[in-house]
């Protein structure tokens, strides 16, 4: 009954992309307009960067010597070649600002150098948002080593403080800021959606139980687009057997302060998270298959997480925790499949073995790309941009080396953990018309359950 | 004064055959880069010519230059030359002393007038009454025999480039012939000593052609100094193997290998030295065991210890360099203070927005 | 004073003392900058450590990327042992550093050092022609085009003093002092001070990464 009765409940999510599209279509049009004037937002910008940068940053910025390396790391140089997209160039004006500001030479710059304006942010735009995933797949080739992603990160704080965020960042980000929702996913539509897949599928969800052991967040593209994520997470729940609940006052994954560069979003919108696990004393919290939701709670720099009651972790991570400890019950998997690391959850990340636990307990034929793991080239629309129209080139284009490295495996299917990189792969499967099925793990798993209905008999009277 | 002997006579009263004295001229004529035809020209010319008047003043010089051309160890065919021109005033060789010899000098001056040559050995003191002959400073008698002389050849470093005397720190004020006399021409034949057949080539060249040798940047006659010592010298092959003698008595030293380590200076040195020789082809300082001095070069004294390789840089002492490291350190850190201070002030103000 | 006193005096000198308070002023300016603090809880508990293998990890490129990046990472490492081999291993080289520093060291031969020399030199070549020829790949700017030159010239100067070829040999040797000068004393104000930073470059990154149990 599972399998098809899910795809009967919510559209495919083949129908959810396309309906995600128009939605993202319209974001353009509800963008904010800058409100400071532009030495406020020139000065504003290069005080963020002075703020943000540390000896670190300086370091990074200090030892790149122009060797080139890191283009061939870079699937949207790959993808255009085209010189503006080299990721050295990508820190280009950061250090052009901290060389003027905050360098130990800066007298001496400030001599030879030009004034940074505000039109070199706006030039910048391009390459601190359309073509930067903050993958740091040019952090693996660099000689130096340097972390070019976190350095475009900061960039896009200071992008934040010169109000030159692309559009549909800035739209999104001004609605989770004043109306605390992404795409509209209010607590009520919450509730709608717990409601709806109560009544259509007869699977129950644990809204805002008093305490519990599992708090399980959620994601805009689940809530009002793909409610298939929702279910699938919630069978796995039910079917494990654990004390779980998802609170309606932190639900969110998505955190659209960290994709804009916004720092005091970004904290405004994982402190109620934190708060409400806290109150329900959970001793886990599972992070929904939204890639950049990752850093945003367990990576995130500005949370002491090592002294908090409960643990963080992405859902690929607890799924493969639980296969580790034999409570998934899967069947086996047909045909060859292959594993795609999302960049946040991956390299940037560190959950590398879990996802594949839980494809070894279906017994999955999994076949590395050339590329996996630490490797893995990304997609091309982490970050945000897969949001952002201006990004389509060098997205499309960039998605064919994907394209290619998927084909080597010989896979039917290309398992994918995080909802970005599904839309990004959905998109490219159908502009390409690609003969790959694009799997979301936490649906696979759902499908691949031994369910209630076979082993219900002697399991029914046990459980309940 | 009677009619002068020619060379030819002075040759012939001594018993040179013709055939030794053409085979001098060749020698000459090869040395000196000139072309081949020359050296019958120069042989029927050496023989006609006349003896020239010359006069030689000894100013700050130990002497050693003339001890180098007078001290061969057997009459040779320069000496003889050397014997033929009319010396008309040397005070450590002519017989007369006194007002006679200074007298000798006036008068051949006047005499040849326009003509006669004035070598001189030593440098000449600024403060003039460090060094004085008969009671006249060096400088004026050197301005004085120079007003009406052909020409001047500077026999020695210290008359070409102040040698000895001009090692810091100077205490003479020593200067080198060419730095009074600006108006004449002037052949520098440096060394400490210098070569006797350089000295006896540039007076044969300019007897015979009656011109000056061509010239290298120091004023040296390229057909001697034009070539480098090391490039020369017979201990190249090990300097390339890089073999070096690392003291005057080690294996390397016995095995004849290079002595740039032990300060050898040939590399920045130019003379004859390492194809001429000394003592009729004997020998010369590195086939004898000791590296070059570079005494052909100005300022030799001071361009480093004779037992320095030409390789060795001059720093003083570590200590400016430890200043400057302390000095970088308290910048930087003072940088780092400052920016430091200027990020907390704006997360002040960013707090106090908030 | 002549061009060569000139040259191993007062400059060779002055470009020392710029080379090490500039060398300072640039680590200890950088490296007294705040700190910043990840708060986040490491993947586990000693796994930090890890990330300082990063710093050895990085002397050559993962199989990956060895197609894209063999050319210029073998080139970059002929010329970068060659001219070590040729700045610590000839005998006037020694003997200049003897003096400086008191220590002292067999040579190489000379036929070694001139073979390295070459070597170094045809590298940089090498690696400027690829670089000219990539414009896209390289994003060159006047800055690089300057190091190379400066980088250059000591070998340049060097290898024709050696060979004896071009100004007299003092001049020569003087040019080459000069020019090593000349590249001590840009040294500090330039990219060459990846000498130093990539210890702490790629300490960092492997550090930010061990973190979160990512080997890089």
């Amino acid at each position: 009954m599972s399998a098809t009765a899910t795809t009967q409940v919510f559209p495919t999510f083949a129908e959810v992309y396309q309906g995600f599209a128009g939605q993202i279509g319209m974001l353009r049009e509800m963008a904010p307009t800058p409100t400071k004037s532009d030495d406020q937002r020139l000065q504003g910008a290069v005080d963020t960067l002075i703020e943000e940068t540390n000896a670190g940053e300086a370091v990074w910025l200090e030892s790149c010597i122009h060797c080139g390396q890191c283009t061939s790391a870079c699937h949207y140089f790959q993808a255009l070649g085209d010189a503006k997209y080299a990721p050295m160039r990508k820190m280009d004006l950061y250090r052009r600002v901290y060389r003027r500001e905050i360098s130990p030479l800066r007298w001496l710059h400030r001599l030879v150098t030009k004034a940074v304006e505000l039109a070199d942010f706006e030039d910048a735009v391009p390459l601190i948002y359309d073509s930067c995933s903050e993958c740091g797949r040019c952090t693996m080739v660099c000689p130096m080593g340097i972390d070019t992603a976190s350095l475009v990160h900061h960039m896009r704080s200071a992008m934040v403080a010169a109000e030159l965020v692309p559009p549909e960042l800035a739209a999104l980000r001004m609605e989770q800021l004043h109306q605390g929702t992404v795409f509209g996913s209010s607590p009520e539509a919450l509730k709608n959606m717990v409601d709806t897949i109560r009544e259509r599928a007869g699977v129950d969800i644990p809204l805002d139980k008093e305490s519990a052991e599992v708090m399980v967040l959620s994601s805009a593209v689940d809530l009002v687009a793909n409610g298939n994520g929702l279910l699938a997470t919630a069978r796995i729940m039910n079917h494990i057997s654990v004390d779980w609940t998802i609170c309606s006052d932190g639900f969110e994954s998505a955190n659209f302060g960290l994709l804009s560069g916004d720092m005091s979003l970004w904290k405004k919108q994982s402190d109620p998270i934190v708060a409400a696990a806290k109150r329900v004393k959970a001793k886990t919290l599972v992070i929904a298959e939204c890639g950049h939701a990752y850093p945003a709670l367990r990576w995130n720099p500005m949370l002491r997480s090592g002294a908090l009651p409960f643990e963080m972790m992405y859902m690929s991570e607890f799924l493969g925790k639980q296969a580790q400890a034999g409570k998934l019950r899967l069947k086996p998997m047909e045909g060859k499949v292959t594993f795609h690391d999302p960049c946040k959850t991956g390299r940037r990340g560190g959950a590398f073995d879990e996802p594949r636990s839980v494809l070894k307990a279906m017994n999955a034929d999994l076949v590395e790309m050339p590329n996996h793991k630490e490797y893995n080239w990304c997609c091309g629309g982490g970050a945000g941009i897969f949001l952002l129209a201006d990004a389509t080139e060098l997205r499309d284009e960039s998605f064919k080396i994907k394209i290619r490295e998927v084909d080597e495996t010989g896979a039917d299917s290309v398992v994918v953990s995080c909802a970005s990189c599904r839309l990004n792969f959905e998109s490219g499967r159908q502009k390409n018309h690609w003969d790959k099925r694009v799997e979301s793990l936490v649906e696979l798993t759902a499908a691949h359950l031994i369910d209630d209905d076979v082993a219900v008999a002697p399991a029914a009277g046990a459980a309940s | 004064m009677a009619e002068r002997a020619t060379f030819g006579d002075l040759l012939h009263s001594r018993g040179v055959s013709r055939r030794a004295f053409l085979k001098f001229c060749s020698t000459t004529a090869s040395l000196m880069a000139l072309p081949a035809g020359t050296a019958t020209a120069m042989a029927e010319a050496l023989s006609a010519a006349r003896r020239p008047s010359v006069i030689w003043l000894s100013f700050q010089e130990c002497t050693g230059c003339t001890e180098a051309l007078t001290r061969s160890h057997a009459p040779t065919l320069e000496s003889l030359l050397f014997n033929f021109i009319s010396l008309d005033y040397h005070h450590t060789l002519q017989a007369a002393s006194g007002d006679a010899a200074e007298h000798a000098r006036e008068e051949a001056q006047h005499a040849n007038s326009g003509e006669y040559l004035v070598l001189v050995d030593g440098s000449i003191p600024l403060l003039e009454y460090c060094s004085t002959v008969a009671g006249i400073s060096n400088k004026a008698m050197l301005v004085a025999a120079c007003e009406h002389a052909a020409a001047v050849i500077n026999i020695g470093t210290c008359a070409a480039y102040g040698g000895i005397p001009v090692a810091k720190p100077n205490p003479t004020k020593a200067v080198a012939v060419g730095d009074i006399i600006k108006d004449k021409p002037i052949i520098n034949v440096p060394g400490c000593p210098p070569m006797p057949l350089a000295i006896t080539g540039v007076i044969a060249q300019y007897l015979t052609l009656g011109k000056l040798p061509q010239l290298d940047h120091l004023g040296r006659p390229v057909a001697f100094f034009g070539e480098n010592i090391h490039d020369r010298c017979y201990r190249r092959p090990f300097y390339d193997r890089g073999q070096f003698a690392e003291t005057f008595d080690d294996e390397g030293a016995r095995k004849g290998w290079c002595l740039y380590k032990l300060g050898c200076k040939a590399p920045v040195a130019y003379n004859a030295c390492a194809h001429i020789k000394w003592n009729n082809g004997v020998s010369f300082p590195i086939q004898s065991g000791h590296g070059c001095i570079g005494c052909s070069e100005p300022g030799f004294w001071d361009m480093g210890g004779v037992y320095q390789s030409v390789a060795t840089g001059k720093f003083g002492d570590g200590a400016k360099l430890g200043a400057a490291a302390t000095a970088g350190a308290a910048l930087g850190a003072g940088a780092a203070i400052l920016a430091r201070r200027r990020k907390a002030a704006l997360h002040g103000e960013d707090s106090a927005e908030h | 004073m002549s061009l060569l006193d000139f040259a191993r005096g007062p400059a060779i000198h002055a470009s020392l003392i710029i080379l090490v308070a500039g060398i300072l002023l640039r680590l200890v300016g950088v490296l007294a900058l705040t700190r910043g603090a990840d708060l986040s809880r490491p993947r586990d508990a000693f796994g930090n450590f890890k990330g300082y293998r990063t710093v050895f990890s990085r002397f050559w490129p993962s199989s990956e990327f060895t197609t894209a990046t063999i050319y210029q990472t073998a080139m970059a490492y002929v010329f970068h042992l060659a001219a070590l081999l040729v700045v610590v291993g000839i005998v006037p080289h020694i003997e200049f550093i003897t003096s400086l520093t008191g220590f002292s060291w067999p040579g190489l031969p000379n036929w070694l050092g001139v073979a390295m020399g070459t070597l170094a030199l045809g590298s940089l070549i090498a690696l400027i022609i690829r670089r000219l020829s990539h414009p896209a790949v390289y994003n060159s700017t006047v800055g690089d085009y300057i190091t190379w030159a400066i980088v250059a010239l000591p070998l340049v100067t060097g290898l024709m003093a050696f060979a004896h070829v071009g100004p007299r040999y003092e001049t020569m040797l003087a040019l080459h002092i000069l020019s090593a000068a000349l590249l001590f004393a840009y040294m500090p104000f330039s990219k060459l001070m990846h000498a130093f930073w990539f210890i702490f470059s790629r300490a960092q990154s492997g550090l930010a990464y061990a973190h979160k149990g990512v080997r890089i």
